[in-house]
């Protein structure tokens, strides 16, 4: 205890030290403000984050923008803290699962008159309502980004394969390349990849959970999701070499080292394969040509449905700028703003800008998947299930050749525990 | 012990012999004096008082007060709570996952606590017998690792376990040629993972008990000891004979601090925890107060979990001040 109070002391002091420099220059009034925004991990390009940053100060003379990059890992515990303290940042960028565990506690801003501001109906609809709470519009879509496959084509025609059309034939191609090259991932899956296991859940015809009246029924031990689950573990053993209770952080430096041949991963990551041989995440530029990039295919063909991964972005409800930070949040909401989502691709937050992402390959395979694309349960408490590693836990045990269907279902149990708490 | 306090005793009058004049006016003033002293030290404790009242005792009220509490993340952005009263404390203690936890902290910090003291004892005997430049090279590299942050040295740690690119299965595979570590992930077994945890919690705790044994052990006599290796001991038998009781309350104090720290160890348990591993498996009472409160947004179960593993703590420690208090006794 002796020491978490020397914690809090440097903590007051850091929030006090805070207070000071922000009264200083602020005095209250909204001339000179800083408006701090949080952005997730490092999907945004430097572009958008130079373009928010200097469009604001340019509409707002005297007044500065602050952005600062958060990681995904223990983002709920983070903004549980920081938006409930005095020293909250102005607006927030949260994961669409996670957003209702915020707006369900007014942990935001209500943003309800400034609807049809922010873009009205041309808002992604699923993103609208993961950021509405009781009628009310809270946090809006920032952007949504969809699960590709990208592969070595070398290795695929080497192999003497092609792109797969079903899911089966995928998880086929995954364990020939894996055969033909010992020591290498014929589809790289660390084991608390959880995102990637869904669409063989959802193929299958299993869910997570669904609603039965006021409860929920969670359901990865259906025969179902089993079938699916089976799947995932048949590839995580079989077809990738990834450390069984690894993160899906980094995915390109074994891509790079030639140890990864095929991976499922959200977009962007093409642009950190890509990235610069001398960057600070050093990519290999030298691949681009070798670079390939598909939707993964469902089980009985076309494009699998896959996770709705994205992210919402709302104002806090301690903001001491609120209107500013609205303003921040109209230029992220801008199409200026959106359209460099696009041209990065990722799926812009509005219809009309879908495209902005071109139509290239990786463009037709985001809007493949994005047409497909499902999202976990729509439950306040999902946040919870996330945070507390459960899915991370079980997909960890089913890499390591675990019974599934225990547990599949001591799972099933800490999510009903966790939802219908 | 008796050399020792015979020594403090002796300072006063030694100090007081320098200053001959201040030595007449006995009787009425020095009663004075001691009057105004009743005062003083009440003086100067308020600040400190205050100071801990607000950073720990303000805590520490809240912390009892949302444990009788239904208090969710919508309490924490201002929902009036509901009070539950001793609720969360049968939930937490009829929960079987809470016992697993609980026992596992306590086993991990014991072996903990049991290997720092061993290694720590034993680098302090080697530094009395090292000559000076050794003992100079050992002391930097100890104060580095004590000045190590443990998220800094848990992050390097993690990054020599590491399944693909860590130098330790590089090593174990190439220069040993055990192939079964190609590849071997360090963190997903949990005895595996303390197994990790607990060199790193080692590694950053053994710097503390060693300088603090060295302290000690200079202090020890020599005389006494020549003399006992005269009448023949050996080594060990004067280390248990003679440096151990002479020790004793150094040894006890120090190893009370370990239990302390190494029962609500955090921040390695953790980071160790996002880089591998099974949370269920690996949980230990710091990281489940966290996930239960914070991450989870139950801060009544968490806090109900914490009050428990801080009376807990508090228990051990009224025991360490009783320690402390006897010795200035003595």
């Amino acid at each position: 205890m002796r020491k978490l109070g020397i914690v809090a002391l440097g903590a007051a002091a850091a929030l006090t030290l805070a207070g000071c420099a922000g009264g200083g220059t602020g005095g209250g009034s909204d001339e000179g403000a800083e408006i701090r925004v949080w952005l997730v991990g490092t999907d945004t390009p430097d572009e958008a984050r130079e373009y928010l940053v200097e469009t604001f100060e340019e509409e707002h003379p005297g007044s500065t923008l602050v952005i600062e990059e958060q990681s995904w890992d223990g983002l709920v515990d983070r903004l549980t803290t920081s938006l409930s303290g005095s020293d909250s940042p102005d607006v927030v960028e949260v994961g669409n699962t996670q957003a209702s565990a915020f707006t369900s506690a007014g942990a935001f801003l209500d943003l309800t008159e400034h609807y049809e501001d922010l873009g009205g109906d041309d808002l992604l609809p699923g993103f609208v309502e993961a950021g509405s709470y009781d009628g009310k519009f809270y946090a809006a879509p920032l952007y949504s980004g969809a699960r590709l496959v990208f592969y070595k084509k070398d290795a695929l025609a080497a192999a003497g394969l092609s792109v797969p059309t079903t899911l089966d034939e995928y998880i086929a191609n995954g364990e020939a390349l894996a055969a033909a090259n010992p020591g290498k991932s014929g589809i790289w899956w660390p084991g608390q990849d959880w995102y990637n296991a869904l669409p063989y859940i959802w193929e299958n015809g299993g869910e997570i959970a669904v609603p039965e009246g006021d409860t929920w029924d969670a359901q990865l031990s259906s025969d179902e999701s089993i079938a699916g689950l089976e799947q995932v573990q048949q590839v995580m053993t079989n077809a990738s070499r990834a450390p069984k209770d690894g993160q899906e952080t980094s995915p390109e430096v074994g891509f790079c080292d030639g140890t990864t041949l095929q991976l499922s991963a959200p977009s962007w990551v093409k642009w950190s394969i890509l990235a610069p041989a001398d960057a600070e995440a050093p990519g290999c530029p030298d691949q681009e040509a070798n670079l390939g990039v598909y939707a993964l295919p469902g089980k009985d063909g076309g494009a699998a449905q896959v996770f709705a991964g994205g992210s919402n972005i709302g104002v806090s409800a301690k903001s001491k700028h609120p209107e500013l930070a609205v303003d921040a949040l109209k230029i992220i909401l801008s199409d200026e703003f959106q359209t460099i989502y696009g041209k990065g691709g990722l799926v812009p937050a509005k219809l009309s800008l879908a495209d902005t992402l071109g139509t290239d390959e990786v463009a037709q395979a985001i809007a493949a998947a994005a047409g497909n694309a499902k999202l976990t349960p729509a439950s306040p408490k999902w946040a919870d299930v996330e945070a507390a590693g459960i899915l991370q836990d079980l997909f960890v045990n089913i890499a390591q050749g675990g019974d599934v269907a225990a547990l599949a279902a001591t799972a099933d149990e800490e999510i009903e525990a966790i939802l219908n708490s | 012990m008796t050399t020792v306090d015979r020594g403090l005793d002796a300072a006063p009058p030694a100090a007081r012999g320098d200053h001959p004049a201040a030595r007449p006016p006995t009787g009425p003033a020095r009663r004075q004096r001691r009057r105004r002293g009743g005062f003083t030290p009440y003086a100067l404790l308020t600040p400190a008082i205050i100071v801990l009242g607000v950073i720990v005792g303000w805590p520490l009220v809240q912390l009892i007060v949302t444990s009788f509490q239904e208090f969710g993340r919508a309490q924490v952005f201002g929902a009036p709570p509901e009070w539950v009263w001793f609720e969360n404390y049968a939930d937490v203690l009829t929960d079987p996952v809470f016992w697993a936890v609980l026992v596992r902290t306590i086993l991990f910090a014991g072996v903990c606590v049991i290997t720092t003291m061993v290694l720590g004892t034993l680098i302090a005997v080697m530094m009395t017998r090292l000559n000076k430049g050794f003992r100079l090279l050992l002391t930097i590299g100890m104060l580095l690792a004590w000045a190590m942050p443990p998220l800094t040295s848990t992050v390097v740690w993690g990054w020599m376990f590491d399944t693909d690119y860590g130098v330790i299965n590089n090593v174990l595979v190439n220069a040993f040629g055990l192939d079964e570590y190609f590849q071997h992930s360090w963190l997903i077994e949990p005895l595996s993972f303390f197994l990790v945890a607990g060199v790193i919690i080692v590694w950053g705790a053994i710097p503390f008990v060693a300088f603090t044994l060295y302290a000690g052990l200079t202090q020890v006599p020599d005389e006494v000891l020549e003399a006992a290796q005269l009448d023949g001991a050996g080594g060990f038998k004067r280390f248990r004979l003679i440096v151990f009781p002479y020790l004793k309350p150094i040894f006890l104090i120090t190893a009370i601090l370990q239990i302390i720290w190494d029962l609500k160890v955090f921040t390695q348990i953790f980071a160790l925890q996002d880089i591998g591993g099974i949370r269920a498996l690996t949980n230990t009472l710091g990281v489940y107060i966290y996930q239960t409160s914070i991450a989870g947004g139950d801060f009544g179960h968490g806090g109900a979990i914490a009050v428990i593993t801080a009376v807990l703590l508090m228990s051990i420690s009224i025991y360490y001040v009783r320690q402390v208090t006897k010795e200035e006794e003595l």
